[in-house]
């Protein structure tokens, strides 16, 4: 029983996740009852999860059942506390979304909480066919809330692109896990981490490629260069709320599992992906940044943006190296996890927002459409403008915090050059995200998007007030808000600390 | 409790602002509450001017962890050189209140008092990390103000000021990152005090260079010196009154402040050396945007040229390694905030009353507003330096430390200043005083209310006394100066 007790947010939400489906067999539930039972489902998951938030431990619980393929650590149990902030915020944000499009049915939420089921599997797998698995379960359920979006026709686009595109890429990381096999004889990542370990020269050839071939799975999902241009078009045809996940919930899911392999098993040889990784980062960069500004629409320019942050995230990621036995500068493995609750944050916060302010109207979609907004919402223009922040890295929000750490650690591991880099890119977005702030504040309304009819008292607002409040109260950390010993910086620091290390417990 | 004074007088400003934004619409009650702030935080400044020792180093000291991770403290405090500053803030922002008193808006208030907050908080903080934070903040509300209150091509102006500052800024970043990277690998541990950074000795020559360059590149654009001036005069013409004098008078200052408090002890050597290309740099400003001011018929663009001006001579006085150059530019950064904010406010009422601002369109002032055409005067002379004014002492004393450190430069100073002299009065001639062309219809210009030649009197008193006790003010800062100079710069003070 005592082993159990790991299994349970896992299983909790499989259990919501099944328990949705029947109910979507029954007519009379409406949208707000889906919302509502997903929610109570997320919030007993994620108390069992916070139960653990602090404690250090790793276990394999059940090991001969479950044989070794998950994990459940400090580590899984930070990306599960993300994972499942991530949708209880996106199902809260979107509630005004989900309710005024006539084509989110029962189903949706089901499959939404089998994203997730998928995605937190992913954070404790320690078997590449496990983690295949996981990912896959994850990514069909995405595939298929992406086509939701009936009344836009972009959307056989998105899917198609995004289900062809996966499943190619996928089967790149099958090849990779049968050119590990024949080479190490398992699939265990502990197992392969010994090989690794204690061979060198012509055996490891066959590991270098396969685990090659699925690292391009990972930049595929997380969409670096060369694979980022998927991204547009894909978040552009989804429904809003569906794009906001997949920029934050879906990327730190994808994070979780590479990390964990990366910090753990393969630590010996990351650096022979380093010249790559620069090489990826310097166009992911570029590109991302170009894209971004050449984006006429919000929402694509906030998927452009999210390809910039993923630069900066692999930024940290170059940072790690391997000398002597240990993994050096193991703090950019925490700034890394910093990153990702910042721009869980951010992102989640800005793609919820501009969901929501399109959730009674089609209109709000390119810059023009933002025209006015203080005037006619002030407090959701407000809002905008924090996650903005944010997403700039302006001081006094967690963004700023967040490249502070990532930008600290990469020079500290002597990549100046990148970095600057990173700070020019950074200085680019200054302006297109202002760009957004300056439409909002500084122009008339235009005709066609003033509505009189929207009532700012509802979950949604209520929910991105909350995660405007925690991006700022992240941002500004304890000299000042000491009362809040969560949202202390140092704590976080210290949680993601915790998290790493357990990954190195021995069993 | 003394010690936390500092952060009260940081943070007040912004508490109020941000409970006046939720609380009340009314516009007056805002305004009032606001002044008010300004007063109390006016009467605290004064309390510490007074207890303060000059002799005694750092001062009113609070140093608390703020991320300690990275060893961030949250650490304030002031010497006798932020302590002039503070004193400038504190005495500038209420009466400017009172000039700009009538016809804004809640968010106008609202964000001046947020600028005050920035501005105090960037200029009290003693950890760069603190510092930066402060630094990008306080520009936040001040593009609110442009954008949301400005004329002309506002946005493309607010767009082109935030992208201009923050570049320089966010490079400043990489470089602070960098000393603290450096300062953790030295010692084993992080810090951004700039007195621990101070400490770091494995930098080699070349990268020190681009680190100062790196910092020197936030400052220059705020101030601004030549080449990175372009985004002034565009922001000074279409920006509201509140936002040019703040910007002109407040942080541009901030700019020279932060050379001083941060580039000159992490970098002494780098900034011995490079100090002749810097006052080489600042001379050829003052006579750029001396010459550039001349050719301007719109009067708000040519105080934005003047302001340049007088700028690239207080950096050219920083740079001049020696006491009279830097007592001289401490001593013009306050003579310039007081004549130059109150011209940009006097041309603001200008503007307000007639519609105009060029000089073409204006002209008959003197013979409507007396009261307004000489307080407009006293700060025109004090700007251009006439004897028995404060302007006077500080250019003079610059143009002392810059012949000292360079006799040829030192000439080129001392005939160039004449430049200023001429547009301004050329300028004042033509607007003020000279009647409008035979035919046009006499402007309509009220004269100043008693609320505001109130606010001018501490002004106009200042300007009289500084111009002509110099020694009281100088007094204050002199030890930090002579601190810099011999135990950071180990330069013999020449006095």
């Amino acid at each position: 029983m005592s082993e159990f007790i790991y299994l349970i947010p896992a299983l909790t939400v499989l259990i919501g996740a099944l328990v949705l489906m029947f109910m979507s067999m029954y007519e009379k539930f409406k949208t707000r009852d889906f919302i509502v039972v997903s929610t109570v489902f997320l919030v007993i998951a994620l108390g069992f999860c916070l139960a653990k938030f602090t404690v250090f431990y790793s276990v394999i619980p059940f090991s001969e059942v479950i044989n070794n393929v998950l994990i459940f650590d400090s580590f899984s149990n930070y990306f599960n506390i993300l994972l499942i902030v991530g949708t209880i915020l996106t199902l809260l944000i979107g509630e005004h979304y989900f309710q005024h499009r006539s084509f989110f049915k029962g189903e949706f939420f089901s499959i939404l909480m089998f994203a997730l089921f998928g995605m937190m599997l992913l954070s404790h797998a320690n078997e590449l066919i496990t983690a295949y698995l996981a990912l896959e379960i994850a990514s069909f359920a995405v595939y298929i809330m992406v086509g939701f979006n009936t009344e836009n026709s972009k959307r056989v686009e998105a899917i198609f692109k995004y289900l062809v595109l996966g499943a190619f890429i996928g089967s790149f990381y099958l090849l990779g896990v049968v050119l590990v096999y024949g080479a190490t004889g398992t699939t265990n990542l502990t197992q392969i981490g010994e090989f690794i370990l204690t061979h060198t020269g012509d055996d490891m050839i066959l590991v270098y490629i396969g685990l090659t071939l699925i690292f391009f799975t990972f930049l595929f999902k997380i969409a670096a260069f060369p694979f980022q241009s998927w991204v547009l078009d894909i978040y552009r045809g989804a429904p809003m709320v569906i794009t906001a996940y997949m920029a934050s919930t879906f990327k730190i899911a994808i994070f979780s599992f590479f990390l964990r392999a990366i910090l753990h098993d393969f630590a010996p040889i990351i650096d022979f992906w380093d010249t790559i990784i620069s090489v990826i980062i310097i166009f992911t960069l570029i590109f991302g940044t170009w894209l971004a500004i050449t984006q006429n629409i919000v929402k694509r320019m906030l998927a452009a943006s999210s390809i910039v942050h993923t630069g900066y995230l692999l930024l940290a990621f170059i940072a790690l190296s391997y000398k002597d036995g240990m993994i050096i500068n193991i703090d950019s493995a925490y700034a890394t996890m910093f990153y990702l609750l910042a721009y869980l944050l951010s992102a989640l916060g800005s793609f919820g927002l501009a969901s929501h302010i399109i959730s009674e109207t089609n209109v709000k979609v390119t810059y023009d459409d933002f025209k006015g907004l203080s005037k006619q919402r002030p407090f959701l223009a407000a809002m905008m403008t924090i996650f903005l922040f944010s997403l700039a890295g302006i001081p006094s929000t967690i963004g700023f915090i967040g490249k502070f750490y990532v930008f600290t650690e990469a020079i500290n591991a002597g990549y100046m050059g990148l970095t600057v880099l990173a700070i020019l890119a950074t200085i680019v977005s200054v302006y297109y995200y202002f760009k957004l702030i300056a439409m909002m504040y500084f122009y008339p309304p235009k005709e066609e998007c003033i509505s009189e009819e929207f009532n700012d008292k509802r979950v949604s607002t209520y929910a991105i007030a909350f995660v405007a409040i925690l991006t700022v109260l992240g941002g500004v950390g304890s000299a000042i808000v000491f009362f809040i010993p969560v949202m202390n910086i140092d704590s976080i620091i210290e949680l993601t600390k915790i998290a790493v290390q357990s990954l190195f417990i021995l069993r | 409790m003394s010690s936390d004074i500092l952060s009260f007088i940081i943070f007040l400003p912004a508490i109020v602002a941000f409970g006046l934004m939720l609380t009340t619409r009314d516009v007056n009650t805002i305004r009032n509450i606001a002044f008010l702030t300004t007063t109390v935080i006016l009467a605290l400044v004064l309390k510490i001017y007074i207890e303060f020792e000059p002799s005694a180093g750092m001062q009113f000291v609070t140093n608390v962890p703020w991320i300690e991770s990275y060893g961030i403290h949250y650490y304030v405090g002031l010497d006798g050189f932020s302590l002039t500053i503070l004193m400038m803030i504190a005495v500038l922002i209420p009466t400017a209140y009172l000039l700009l008193w009538e016809g804004k808006t809640k968010g106008y208030w609202i964000n001046m008092l947020l600028v005050q907050a920035g501005v105090t908080g960037t200029l009290l903080s003693l950890d760069v990390i603190l510092f930066y934070f402060f630094w990008e903040v306080m520009l936040l509300p001040v593009f609110l103000m442009i954008g949301a209150y400005g004329f002309g091509d506002k946005v493309a102006t607010t767009i082109k000021v935030t992208v201009y500052t923050m570049a320089g800024s966010l490079l400043m970043f990489v470089a602070i990152a960098y000393l603290g990277v450096a300062y953790h690998t030295e010692f084993g541990e992080w810090s951004f005090a700039y007195n621990e950074l101070v400490k770091i000795t494995t930098l080699d020559y070349t990268t020190k260079v681009w680190l100062f360059l790196a910092f020197l590149a936030a400052f220059a654009i705020k101030i601004p010196l030549f080449p990175l001036h372009t985004w002034i005069m565009e922001t000074y013409k279409n920006a509201p009154t509140g936002a040019v004098f703040l910007l002109s008078s407040i942080m541009a200052k901030l700019g020279v402040y932060a050379i001083v408090r941060f580039m000159i002890p992490i970098f002494p050597e780098i900034y011995v050396e490079f100090s002749i290309y810097f006052v080489a740099i600042g001379i050829f400003g003052l006579v750029y945007f001396g010459i550039a001011a001349f050719m301007q018929d719109d009067i708000k663009r040519m105080f934005a040229y003047a302001s340049a001006s007088h700028l690239s001579l207080i950096a050219a006085g920083i740079f001049s390694l020696n006491e009279y150059g830097i007592n001289g530019a401490l001593y013009l950064i306050i003579a310039h905030a007081i004549s130059t904010g109150a011209l940009f406010l006097l041309v603001g009422l200008i503007h307000e009353q007639t519609g105009f601002k060029t000089m073409k369109d204006l002209g008959g002032i003197a013979s409507q507003a007396p009261v307004f055409t000489f307080i407009f005067a006293i700060m025109l002379f004090a700007n251009v330096g006439l004897p028995g004014t404060n302007g006077f002492v500080s250019e003079l004393l610059i143009i002392f430390g810059i012949y000292e450190f360079n006799h040829i430069l030192g000439y080129v100073a001392a005939t160039t200043v004449i430049i200023g002299a001429s547009y301004m009065l050329w300028m004042f001639q033509k607007a003020i005083l000279q009647d409008r062309p035979e035919g046009s219809a006499v402007l309509k210009m009220r004269d100043l209310k008693i609320k505001e030649i109130i606010a001018f009197i501490p002004w106009v008193i200042l300007v009289f006394l500084m111009g002509l006790y110099p020694d009281i003010f100088i007094d204050k800062f002199e030890p930090t100066v002579t601190h810099y100079l011999q135990d950071i710069l180990h330069i013999g003070a020449t006095k």
